[in-house]
């Protein structure tokens, strides 16, 4: 069943997507986690290295995104329902991502309550993404997988 | 194949789908800017933003022979050029001018991702110029006409703004401190090393200038201390003494807090009809172009104007977490406003009599230009006629004006400092120009 794609090139664009894929949902985690604490503290630590958080993990999602979209629309076979349903859930959770980090940048307690939701939302349709390829058994290398 | 081409067209419409989301919010300004000036100020309901209403032209200085527009009646000089970024204006008694040549000391932390971006942006407009931390004198030439006799006077200030003369001796107010030095008449330059005579709030120094006038029997100083941050968004802790005028006792250099709850309180002086102190105060930004308007007031001692709590009296900011709705009834609401976002900095009664009639007695604000707002607002001085000491009506006339193209895209300068010279001309300190202007009255 399985076809591995054994060029060079698929090698490097593999390891460099895993290694910088779970930066981006780490990093989203954390965001919530801070705008929790910082909704119920107001200590302005929390929002303010939540706008960081929520930066970095935009950047760190660039390249792993563009790997991904490469695969999903432009392999040589056509990718599996679950992987097409990935790409999708992460895309929109990279736009509620950036809206997020646009909220952070207001002052003080502005950024309350949209930071809170925009934050579980870009979690959850990142979460629910991971989990449908876990469920499909579907690892990166097997995108190719006819 | 195709239904692969079909997902990409998906992507990129979401990806212009987003894009638009994102920049078809209208930001700009929707009430007229006359309204929002005096002692009523029109005011819309706040609203946050993804992206704060932002415009700021790109500074590209004076070219030869190139000057602010004046209304008819006055005429428009350059008495010094090639400053280092000037702030403010003091005449001495025998006629020479002082000029503060100051900028920020850039020790405010960066903290936010957001302050990356504004530090690119103001540094665009000009107005993050180096700042000499200097003090420059200005001498008119006897029958001579053109630029004045240049001194640098005082030198390896830190972040200077405030400068009066009590008697012989000159205080200077750095960001951090006022110091204290000898002068004598006609003195072209100070090498006396000076002595402190108070400390003033020195952390963070987000909003860093520290304004300062004396009181007439020149027993006092009042200092303006301006807020730490936009809207206490660096925690109330960093906010001690500030957003506050502090009194500075000049025989013994104790200070006390003469009235707070004032963002960022500049241009001080004293009215002379009323003799009351009197400030000028840039409100908060980012909750609309169309808030909250800068103003000018009297300033009562003990009185609490609104900072960081509430603008205009009783309209709360619902940005800060703790509300203090003790604190919130109690503020006062300002006198006269100026509009939103103008920015105003240099405040000067005049009294001269070179000047047509028109314009004496009232005050002349500088508004150094805003950034928060489409379109932009400001970047001109005003005339604000007052009556029985308080300003009259609800308009203010500009009176120099021409900083900016006309397009908005290139800023040539802006007005900061204000003063009078002997012969009762204005002079405007230029801080993105670099330049003094002195406005009198047309020869006939």
């Amino acid at each position: 069943m399985r076809v591995e794609n054994k060029s060079s090139a698929f090698k490097l664009a593999s390891a460099v997507f895993n290694l910088l894929n779970p930066v981006p949902f780490g990093l989203f985690v954390a965001v919530m986690i801070f705008d929790f604490i910082y909704a119920s503290t107001a200590e302005v630590l929390w929002v303010k290295s939540a706008a960081w958080l929520v930066s970095l993990g935009l950047i760190f999602a660039i390249v792993p995104r563009l790997i991904n979209l490469g695969f999903v629309w432009f392999g040589k076979n056509r990718a599996a329902a679950a992987v097409k349903l990935d790409f999708w859930l992460n895309l929109i959770a990279v736009v509620t991502a950036l809206l997020n980090a646009f909220v952070h940048s207001r002052d003080s307690y502005a950024a309350i309550p949209d930071a809170l939701w925009l934050s579980v939302a870009t979690v959850v349709l990142m979460a629910i993404g991971r989990v449908v390829l876990a469920w499909q058994n579907i690892s990166f290398k097997e995108f190719g997988h006819e | 194949m195709n239904k692969n081409k079909h997902g990409l067209l998906s992507v990129l419409g979401m990806a212009v789908v987003s894009s638009l989301v994102l920049s078809a919010c209208d930001n700009g300004a929707k009430v007229d800017i006359a309204k929002q000036i005096g002692a009523n100020p029109q005011m819309p309901g706040a609203q946050n933003f993804l992206m704060p209403p932002m415009q700021v032209p790109g500074g590209v200085g004076w070219k030869d022979g190139q000057a602010p527009k004046v209304v008819s009646g006055l005429s428009i000089e350059k008495i010094a050029s090639k400053l280092l970024h000037p702030r403010q204006l003091l005449a001495l008694p025998n006629g020479d001018i002082l000029v503060v040549e100051s900028n920020g000391p850039g020790q405010e932390a960066v903290t936010t991702p957001k302050q990356l971006i504004a530090g690119v942006v103001k540094g665009r407009s000009g107005k993050g110029g180096k700042g000499g931390n200097r003090i420059t004198l200005l001498r008119k030439k006897e029958g001579a006409a053109g630029e004045w006799e240049k001194y640098v006077f005082l030198e390896n200030l830190h972040s200077p703004f405030g400068v009066q003369l009590i008697g012989d001796n000159l205080y200077v107010a750095n960001t951090g401190n006022i110091m204290k030095y000898h002068y004598n008449t006609g003195d072209t330059r100070i090498s006396d090393p000076g002595t402190e005579l108070a400390d003033l709030p020195d952390t963070v120094n987000h909003h860093w200038t520290k304004a300062m006038v004396a009181s007439a029997d020149g027993k006092k100083l009042y200092v303006g201390s301006g807020s730490n941050s936009n809207i206490a968004e660096n925690s109330m802790a960093v906010e001690y003494r500030r957003a506050a005028v502090l009194e500075v006792d000049v025989e013994s250099g104790a200070s006390r807090i003469y009235a707070s709850g004032l963002r960022n309180p500049t241009g001080l002086q004293f009215e002379p009809k009323s003799g009351k102190l009197w400030a000028i105060v840039n409100e908060r930004d980012e909750i609309g172009a169309d808030l909250v308007p800068d103003y000018m007031t009297s300033v009562q001692e003990h009185g609490f104007y609104g900072w960081p709590y509430s603008y205009y009296g009783q309209n709360v900011d619902t940005r800060i977490k703790q509300q203090r709705p003790d604190l919130v009834a109690k503020a006062i609401k300002p006198d006269f406003a100026l509009g939103s976002h103008v920015a105003a900095l240099g405040l000067w009664f005049y009294n001269g009599n070179n000047l047509p009639e028109k314009y004496r007695g009232g005050a002349f604000v500088s508004e150094h230009g805003s950034w928060d707002r489409t379109p932009l607002s400001g970047y001109q001085v005003v005339y604000v006629p007052f009556e029985n000491g308080k300003p009259t009506g609800a308009a203010v006339e500009p009176i120099v004006t021409g900083f900016h193209s006309a397009d908005e895209k290139d800023l040539y300068g802006a007005p900061v400092g204000l003063t009078q010279d002997a012969a009762g001309a204005l002079l405007i300190a230029d801080d993105v120009g670099n330049v003094i202007w002195r406005v009198s009255a047309a020869k006939q």
